[in-house]
């Protein structure tokens, strides 16, 4: 006998149990499926995902309690041009500044693992069933349409809908026919280790900031710009995260040597960069190293980004849909804006009674209109990269570095961000609260490891804390939800031009950008021990304040439990 | 059985993935793709044809098979519950 479900989810990774967290709560008879043997056991990344994705994405992420290695103000670039003479430039410029960091993010870091469980518990909660240690090998097809899956004992489960979340591989959807194989010109292998260090030592020497390095291909230092990420390296709560990453060919040349390559360019930013040789090095030790590869050029490329992403009966959603950033090389705010998407379109076609494509179009088409994803991966930044490489051309290099990893990366993103931040101010004003007490919760979780379905979530509260800030923080949040919610009318009113108008971002801030530069400078000297002082006590307000204040929902049941998601094999 | 690897650490393999990379020798030309891309040293060339060594470091990545430019690398993923798992990615 045949099992049948409205949806069949493909892969439980971050787009996949996001998708049926959507479905399942929406009523549908729900089906997640992941060939590991507990959710995340796969899933490899050096991951900070950016500010956006929880601010634009999936509700129950944003108001949830999920887990973080570390919260990351920004980045750091070093710009090496010649690493034994010391001759670097960096650039810091793209830092949330204090007092507002680091409670008010760049993003937050986080393995990935425990970040699909969390996931996976919500859709597992919300009602959606998971099968794990389950390979899906084939997808059924009746005439054409989209009927099902196949799984390695042949056993065969039907739905209404696939929604396909396995990865950028996409192995079913290339042997379905659904889209092409993509070439290795779109593929980045990242090669990634993970090294423990105490706490104490990373808050000292890497605190809240990512490092980049970008350097001259025959440094050996980073892989070649902008047919790589360079090499990236994430302070989590107590490891640093290290990934370099390079595509698998450049232009049609030869397959380059990967492994000799990736060893070379370890070793040498290990043993020759200050920061890492001096201060990392001596305080650390290799924990785990393994790899990926990512779809980071897909949207480069005309041919494939006018890939249908969507066919009769069948979704594509997050990296199997071509979607990681080229931008700013992320792949789990696309995941989780298609994710939402997709059971959006799912949950639409059932109730229609047609899962046929001319319905479900409307998901490349709402793909297509998402200001994020289409700015994230459309940026040819990292061709203007490799351009001011090959021409050895320092002023460009650390022109090019400072737009795609600066400040001047407000140039290219303002725009989509606002576009989205008027986008849901025009849906529901109050919004802005829950934004903001996100941040506040994020933070509070992160410093007392107080996660959904964790034991901490159920600590005692100091009853005799000071109650000041808590509430200054009623009233000026409070307040101000009040008076989002009366003005409701007009906000959602001016909310319109203001979408319209935010066209005009990007160009005002190239103007703007040289005047404010020096100005920020100058001013941060003086400003900065008052902005540290601040930031200092916004910390041990949220340190020490009841968590009550920071939630959205009240009377979130808060479950504990621990390990790993691991449902029998059915 | 699960195995380690000293080179790798941090992960561990499950066995029982099946023969999930199989190589079609009568298109293979020998070019040396597949191993160059490996990081799991996974490839030999034996008589100038590429053949699997092992899938006991396999990360599952598929570089050899988007690297393939005559189509011999035929991918698909490990039984389920088998091959490579890790808590630090």
């Amino acid at each position: 006998m045949e099992d049948f479900y409205d949806v069949v989810v493909i892969g439980a990774g971050f787009g996949g149990s996001a998708a049926a967290k959507k479905c399942a709560d929406a009523g549908l008879k729900t089906l997640m499926i992941e060939r590991s043997e507990n959710v995340g056991d796969k899933v490899i990344s050096g991951l900070t995902i950016p500010i956006y994705g929880f601010l634009f994405g999936p509700d129950f992420i944003r108001d949830g309690n999920p887990p973080f290695e570390r919260p990351t103000d920004g980045i750091i670039n070093y710009i090496i041009y010649d690493i034994d003479a010391g001759d670097m430039d960096i650039d810091d410029t793209l830092r949330v500044p204090r007092p507002f960091s680091p409670v008010v993010t760049f993003g937050y870091n986080t393995y990935c693992k425990p970040f699909c469980e969390w996931q996976a518990r919500k859709a597992v909660d919300a009602g959606s069933e998971l099968r794990t240690s389950t390979t899906v090998v084939d997808i059924i097809k009746d005439n054409g349409m989209v009927s099902g899956v196949v799984l390695e004992d042949g056993s065969r489960i039907r739905s209404k809908i696939v929604i396909d979340a396995e990865g950028s591989q996409g192995i079913l959807a290339v042997k379905a026919g659904i889209r092409k194989k993509y070439p290795p010109e779109a593929i980045s292998l990242a090669d990634t280790y993970d090294y423990v260090m105490d706490k104490k030592d990373l808050d000292r020497i890497l605190g809240y900031s990512l490092r980049f390095c970008w350097g001259w291909d025959e440094q050996k230092i980073a892989p070649p710009l902008g047919h790589g990420n360079g090499l990236m390296v994430w302070p989590y709560r107590n490891s640093v995260h290290f990934m370099q990453d390079h595509c698998l060919r450049l232009d049609g040349n030869k397959v380059p040597n990967l492994k000799k390559r990736f060893q070379e360019y370890h070793d040498n930013i290990t043993t020759k960069l200050p920061l890492w040789k001096e201060e990392i090095a001596p305080r650390c030790h290799v924990r785990a190293r393994m790899w990926e590869g990512f779809e980071i050029y897909v949207g480069l490329d005309p041919e494939l980004k006018k890939m249908s992403n969507h066919d009769d009966g069948i979704i594509l959603i997050g990296d199997a849909a071509g979607l990681e950033s080229t931008e700013l090389c992320d792949g789990v705010p696309a995941a989780w804006f298609s994710a939402d998407i997709a059971a959006d379109v799912a949950i639409e076609a059932i109730r229609a009674g047609n899962t046929r494509k001319d319905f479900l179009k409307k998901y490349d088409d709402r793909i297509k209109d998402h200001p994020i994803i289409q700015w994230s991966i459309s940026s040819r930044n990292r061709y203007n990269l490799r351009y001011a490489q090959e021409k050895h051309d320092k002023r460009l290099l650390k022109k090019y570095v400072h737009y795609a990893w600066g400040m001047g990366q407000l140039t290219h993103s303002l725009t989509p961000i606002l576009k989205m931040t008027f986008r849901f101010i025009k849906k529901d004003p109050a919004i802005v609260t829950k934004w903001i007490k996100m941040y506040f919760r994020y933070y509070q979780n992160w410093l007392h490891e107080s996660y959904d379905y964790t034991e901490s979530r159920n600590r005692i509260i100091d009853p005799g804390r000071p109650k000041t800030g808590e509430a200054v923080f009623k009233i000026l949040v409070g307040g101000q939800d009040l008076i989002l919610k009366i003005l409701a009318p007009i906000i959602k009113l001016l909310a319109i031009p203001a979408f319209y108008l935010s066209i005009i971002a990007n160009p005002a801030m190239k103007i703007l950008l040289p005047v404010m530069r020096p100005v920020y400078k100058i001013l941060r000297v003086p400003l900065s021990p008052l902005g540290n002082w601040l930031s200092d006590k916004v910390v041990r307000f949220v340190d020490r304040a009841d968590p009550s204040l920071f939630e959205v929902t009240p009377g979130q049941s808060i479950i504990s439990q621990k390990g790993s998601i691991n449902l029998k094999k059915d | 059985m699960i195995k380690t690897h000293d080179d790798f650490p941090g992960v561990e393999w499950i066995d029982g993935t099946g023969d999930f990379i199989r190589v079609n020798s009568s298109k293979c030309t020998g070019c040396g793709n597949c191993m160059k891309v490996c990081l799991g040293d996974c490839w030999e060339i034996v008589d100038q044809k590429a053949q699997i060594k092992t899938l006991a470091t396999c990360m599952e990545c598929a570089s050899c098979w988007y690297v393939c430019d005559a189509g011999a690398v035929d991918f698909s993923w490990p039984k389920g519950g088998t091959g490579y798992r890790s808590d630090w990615g």
